[in-house]
């Protein structure tokens, strides 16, 4: 056990020393330095935690959990405030997963940004984000969990702030940040019933007394409930489920590797490792637990129907990463548990690599991401498109791609826990279908057809550089820090983009084999020692017949969604307008993202602004700053300047005010 | 004469010479100190005089860790070796180390010859030990007095500044004030309990007539003016701002630290055990002073320019708040007071490390505007005093939050709530004068490049005097001070981060004080 906490508390400072010695480095690197320090950092990260995963599995199966303390904060205070880590499969399963595609998505980085003047300050930041992500998943206590969560949310508004001259990213920043503080409120507040319930705020102790009955004995305990809710108030602003997701779509304000890295493969996901670690708690909440899935599902759904129609490359793919994390939400509350956490990992995979093939488009079209101007680059960028397309096939469950394995593995699952799960699980097919619809699409209309200009430059060996505008708004821009580099990188020219996307897309093509079903069952046994006491992790188990039913009907809506888009945007381009016009208000309603931003700004956002100003010019000015605030400081001003009237600095005087401190004190003392 | 040598022969009481040690440690240092200083070779003098004194501390302190475990009475019961008495020592032996690091190449020990100021440096010192390990009254005098006489002498050190000279008479006079109230205490005192012994005392009031003798009564009350005086406690703190202003600067951070401490130690000790029966009279007593404490500390200190002033009052507030934990009477506050303590030495010792160095550098160095743009010019200078300054306020992740923490808990639990909420509110003032100093560190930019220290000194003083040079007195950043004001910086924080050790040291002490409620 010492050697597996010895490699996992290193596997977590790395970064941490990653991004100080980055960040202490700013003035003097010039060039690829600090991206080579940053990628090898993140790399012996990766190392270590594989270390640790492995020798983890060579203990006996009841020995694979353990809280690893680093020190006692403060014992005394009643609270156990501990600097602990949590060592079992699922943590170091998720630390792999975050250091490995972190460490792809910085190699990437370290071509794609090279012409941007903030080049060490993006990787001080990348690495203090893989360091956040490692506290939040390796947290042993909800304490450390809260920490994590919190600094993740503060890296993810960094990044998507990055190029902070740009109006639009500073806006996208501070909504993403907003409502990630929301759910920071949500998962404090959990914490506070369950440590209310339970007395503790360590993990293991708090499943412990929840699996003994000593708290929360009774199913759908009311405080329990309203925990589990709290918490999954958090796991929705983190993972981008509806209502809380409108920040995702906006956070492609930020530079793509940070797409790829923080809102697809990494941070997003950190609501599904939080249900999925919080299993004892959901199990005996099983309201809370229902209501996961059901927001799961309406997010996958809802997010799917509104990628079929945006026109940015990326913010389709952004609506996509909603759509899938909303299979893994509705996985992990329905108790397939490694289901969930295995289309995690493929989903990392595939989506890392669309985004950063898409990252490359984007490079050859000179910072453009509007899918209307964009054609034909089939030719021109071979290996990106040969990526996109194995992203593709996995996103769409295409077999034998790893997607393929684990969504139908979650609908499998999902089927077999009867009831109303079957009704979730059959919007998960329809929503497949249409995945694979969306997906296919981007690409028939980013690399088919006609060639754009930019396609037909580069054909002829001309990167395209285009005016430095916002692609979102228009506005001119210069290339200094704050503002994207004046260079671009696309993956056929830079050795480095090119080793990261080759790897993950091997990754997303035999990643599935991992867990056929019948055949192999890697995660679900790598993950058993976590998940063994759970009911849900000991009963489902669906039949064969559900099983191959399953596959064969994912199968064949892959296909068919391919099929439709190819048949809707190559060979009768001109359906797709017929359509729009013959159902508006459907095309509508996708089109304008089901007007979520529209409710939630008439909602909130602006009776808050209201309240706001009403304060502002009501209470604020005159009651707290005219009268409290006046108040007050008039009152201390004039008892300060009392004091120091009164030290006049001669000494009758002082030894007068003793003897008649001296006189009070002793009368006292006679007369109480 | 013979035969009266020999009639005079008494039973002297059997001597712990190991448990002693410390004391003698310090003693022995203060004589050789004395005697070294005679040599006129300025390599002695520079060198050696405080090399020695330095040693003698760490053997001090040495031996107290050696000592850590032992439990006993000393000298017939006028002294008592216990956690409490040990803890304390550790921190006065950080506090007179780093007193003498800062006083190295000081303009006082130059003037006022470096063999006297180390040997009352150490001998004052050695005064505290003796009291905060006094059981006795009379050991408790002696031991008060031995602190207090060094200590007026050491204000006046800088003999060619009037300011200097003025601190040291004020703090004679006020303070002789001082030590006859609390002599008159101790003497209506023994006259109710008929024994100057705590042990015996706590017998005594065992009686209820006793409890209730005016004579008790008005020794209680005397007692309490004594020791707030000693602590610069509200009403009867009017000489400590004059006094610190005036005093040489590291004889002001040996004030403030290593003499608060002394005198809150013996204030637990004496209330908490001797007085302990008679808690119900002195608790509420105790606890208005305290709360007069926080407010007027508090509020002096807003409004203040002068660095050192704004840290007299400063330590005034905070000696209202370390009260607070002797007023709850349990193991728990006098845990937290103790921690406390240990964390408000660590504090202030970073502030007058900076305010030495500053002083050093330029003749202005205790006055706000100096302080201009120092974030950028001297960060090693700006983020000690940042961090003490944000510690004093008790800002998260800073020694002093889980201190200030700990003890309005332990009001909470004595049942003095309002205390603890005198002790936010105070917090909340000092806000107003601990964040500008950080605002105008890092905040404003320094008017115009840094002047190297021009020769001559401040405006107003009077002419040089016969023996010292203004070229000399004008010096660089000495190393040793920015070491000391870095070291304590970083122990603010690192206390801060990891709290659960000196938590550990300050329950072992508390755990002394028998008879408190856990």
């Amino acid at each position: 056990m010492k050697t597996v906490e010895t490699f996992t508390w290193a596997a977590l400072a790395l970064p941490l020393a990653g991004a100080i010695i980055t960040g202490l480095g700013f003035r003097v690197w010039r060039g690829k330095t600090a991206g080579v320090i940053a990628t090898l950092i993140l790399f012996s990260a990766f190392v270590c935690a594989v270390i640790a995963a492995v020798k983890l599995k060579g203990l006996n199966v009841e020995d694979q959990q353990h809280t690893s303390v680093a020190w006692d904060y403060a014992k005394t205070l009643g609270v156990d405030a501990q600097l602990s880590i949590l060592v079992d499969p699922l943590a170091l399963y998720m630390a792999l997963v975050v250091t490995g595609v972190s460490s792809l998505i910085h190699l990437y980085s370290v071509a794609y940004m090279k012409s941007d003047e903030g080049y060490t300050r993006f990787f001080a930041y990348l690495n203090f984000f893989v360091f956040s992500m490692l506290v939040l998943v390796l947290a042993g206590n909800f304490l450390l969990l809260i920490v994590g969560w919190a600094f993740v949310g503060a890296a993810s508004y960094m990044l998507i702030s990055f190029w902070y001259r740009r109006t639009t990213a500073t806006a996208a920043g501070i909504k993403a940040f907003v409502i990630n503080v929301l759910g920071d409120v949500g998962l404090v507040l959990g914490t506070y019933f369950i440590f209310k319930g339970t007395g503790s705020l360590d993990f293991l102790t708090v499943f412990k007394e929840i699996e003994e009955g000593a708290a929360f004995a009774q199913t759908n305990d009311g405080e329990l409930v309203a925990g589990c809710l709290l918490l999954l108030v958090g796991a929705f602003a983190k993972s981008a489920q509806v209502p809380l997701h409108t920040w995702l779509p906006d956070a492609m304000e930020g530079p793509t590797p940070v797409s790829s890295l923080i809102h697809a493969a990494t941070m997003v996901t950190a609501g599904v490792y939080l249900i999925a670690r919080m299993w004892p708690l959901f199990e005996q909440a099983p309201a809370a637990a229902n209501t996961g899935a059901i927001i799961g599902c309406a997010t996958l759904f809802i997010a799917a129907t509104i990628a079929l129609t945006q026109t940015d490359l990326k913010r389709v793919i952004a609506y996509s990463t909603m759509s899938q994390i909303g299979y893994m939400v509705m996985a992990v509350s329905s108790g397939a548990y490694v289901a969930g956490l295995f289309h995690l990992m493929t989903h990392a995979f595939f989506k890392a690599l669309l985004f950063m093939a898409a990252g490359s488009v984007i490079a050859a079209m000179a910072n453009v991401q509007n899918l209307n101007k964009m054609g034909g680059f089939r030719k021109s960028m071979p290996f990106t498109y040969g990526c996109f397309i194995v992203g593709g096939l996995a996103l769409s469950g295409v077999p034998p791609f790893s997607g393929f394995f684990s969504k139908d593995e979650i609908l499998a699952y999902t089927a077999d826990r009867g009831g109303f799960h079957v009704a979730l699980a059959v919007v998960g097919y329809i929503a497949a279908f249409m995945t694979a619809v969306y997906t296919f699409r981007l690409i028939f209309r980013a690399f088919w057809g006609e060639p754009v200009e930019e396609a037909r430059e580069l054909e002829a060996g001309h990167l395209a550089h285009g005016e430095h505008v916002n692609p979102a708004n228009g506005e001119p821009e210069d290339t200094h820090v704050g503002f994207p580099g004046p260079e671009h990188h696309i993956a056929e020219r830079a050795p480095e983009m090119k080793i990261a996307m080759g790897v993950l897309a091997f990754l997303a093509t035999v990643a599935g084999a991992l867990q056929i079903p019948n055949v192999t069952h890697a995660v679900d046994t790598f993950l058993e020692p976590t998940f063994e006491e759970s009911t849900y992790f000991q009963t489902l188990d669906p039949s064969n017949t559900l099983t191959y039913f399953g596959m064969a009907l994912g199968t064949v809506l892959a296909l068919s969604g391919i099929a439709l888009a190819h048949f809707l945007w190559v060979k009768r381009p001109d359906i797709p307008a017929t359509l729009i016009a013959r159902f508006r208000p459907l095309y509508s309603l996708s089109f304008h993202k089901w007007w979520f931003d529209e409710i939630i700004d008439f909602l909130i956002v602006r009776p808050a602004a209201w309240l706001g100003r009403f304060f502002d010019g009501q209470v604020e000015r005159v009651l707290i700053n005219g009268v409290l605030t006046g108040g007050t400081t008039g009152l201390v001003k004039s008892a300060s300047a009392a004091v120091r009237g009164v030290q006049s600095g001669f000494l009758r005087f002082y030894a007068a005010a003793f003897a008649v401190g001296t006189v009070v004190v002793t009368f006292y003392f006679l007369v109480a | 004469m013979t035969p009266l040598l020999a009639a005079a022969k008494i039973d002297g009481p059997e001597i712990d010479w190991a448990g002693l040690s410390p004391l003698i440690a310090l003693i022995g240092g203060s004589i050789l100190a004395l005697l070294l200083g005679l040599f006129r070779a300025r390599p002695v003098r520079e060198f050696l005089v405080p090399f020695v004194a330095l040693a003698a501390i760490g053997t001090a302190l040495g031996l107290t860790i050696w000592q850590w475990d032992e439990t006993k009475d000393l000298v017939a019961g006028a002294m008592r070796l216990d956690h409490l008495t040990l803890a304390l020592t550790g921190i006065f032996c950080v506090a007179g180390i780093a007193t003498v690091l800062l006083s190295w190449r000081h303009v006082a020990p130059r003037e006022s010859a470096h063999g006297e100021y180390y040997a009352l440096l150490l001998a004052s010192l050695a005064g505290m030990v003796l009291l905060v390990g006094a059981t006795d009254l009379v050991a408790l005098f002696i031991g008060l007095e031995l602190l207090s006489i060094p200590l007026y002498v050491l204000c006046a050190t800088e003999m060619r500044r009037e300011g200097s000279l003025e601190s040291g008479l004020k703090y004679l006079i006020i303070g002789s004030v001082g030590s006859a109230t609390l002599l008159f205490g101790s003497a209506f005192l023994y006259g109710a309990a008929g024994s100057t012994g705590f042990a015996d005392i706590v017998k005594a009031l065992g009686d209820q007539d006793i409890r209730d003798s005016a004579l008790l009564l008005t020794g209680v009350g005397l007692l309490v003016v004594g020791l707030a005086f000693k602590a610069s406690v509200a009403p009867f703190h009017m000489w400590t701002p004059d006094v610190y202003e005036g005093a040489p600067t590291p004889v002001t951070a040996f004030m403030a630290v290593a003499t608060k401490a002394a005198a809150i130690g013996i204030t637990i000790r004496l209330f908490d055990v001797a007085l302990l029966p008679v808690s119900d009279i002195w608790q509420p007593a105790l606890a208005i002073l305290a709360a007069i404490t926080i407010v007027v500390g508090n509020v002096g200190a807003l409004g203040q320019s002068s660095l050192k002033r704004m840290l007299a009052y400063s330590g005034v507030a905070q000696a209202g708040y370390l009260l607070a934990g002797i007023v709850a009477a349990t193991r728990g506050g006098v845990e937290a007071t103790v921690f406390y303590l240990a964390a408000y030495t660590v504090m202030n010792l970073a502030a007058f490390a900076v305010i030495t160095a500053q002083q050093g550098l330029r003749p202005d160095g205790d006055d706000l505007g100096a302080y201009r743009g120092l974030g950028v010019e001297r960060p090693l200078l700006a983020w000690p005093l940042t961090l003490a300054m944000l510690g004093l306020a008790g800002f998260p992740l800073t020694a002093g939050f889980i201190g200030k923490f700990a003890l309005i808990q332990a009001s909470v639990e004595g049942g003095y709530t309002w205390l603890g909420v005198f002790i936010v509110i105070g917090s909340m003032i000092s806000l107003g004068y601990y964040l500008k100093v950080v605002a105008t560190m890092w905040m404003t930019e320094s008017p115009e490049p840094a002047a190297p220290a021009p020769a001559g000194i401040n405006p107003g003083t009077p002419p040089v005097l016969a023996g010292g040079s203004p070229e000399a007195d004008a010096q660089g950043l000495r190393w040793e001070v920015a070491c000391v004001a870095v070291v304590f910086g970083a122990l603010t924080l690192a206390i801060g981060v990891y709290p659960q050790p000196l938590f550990e040291l300050a329950s072992d002490a508390a755990g002394a004080i028998a008879g408190l409620l856990s």
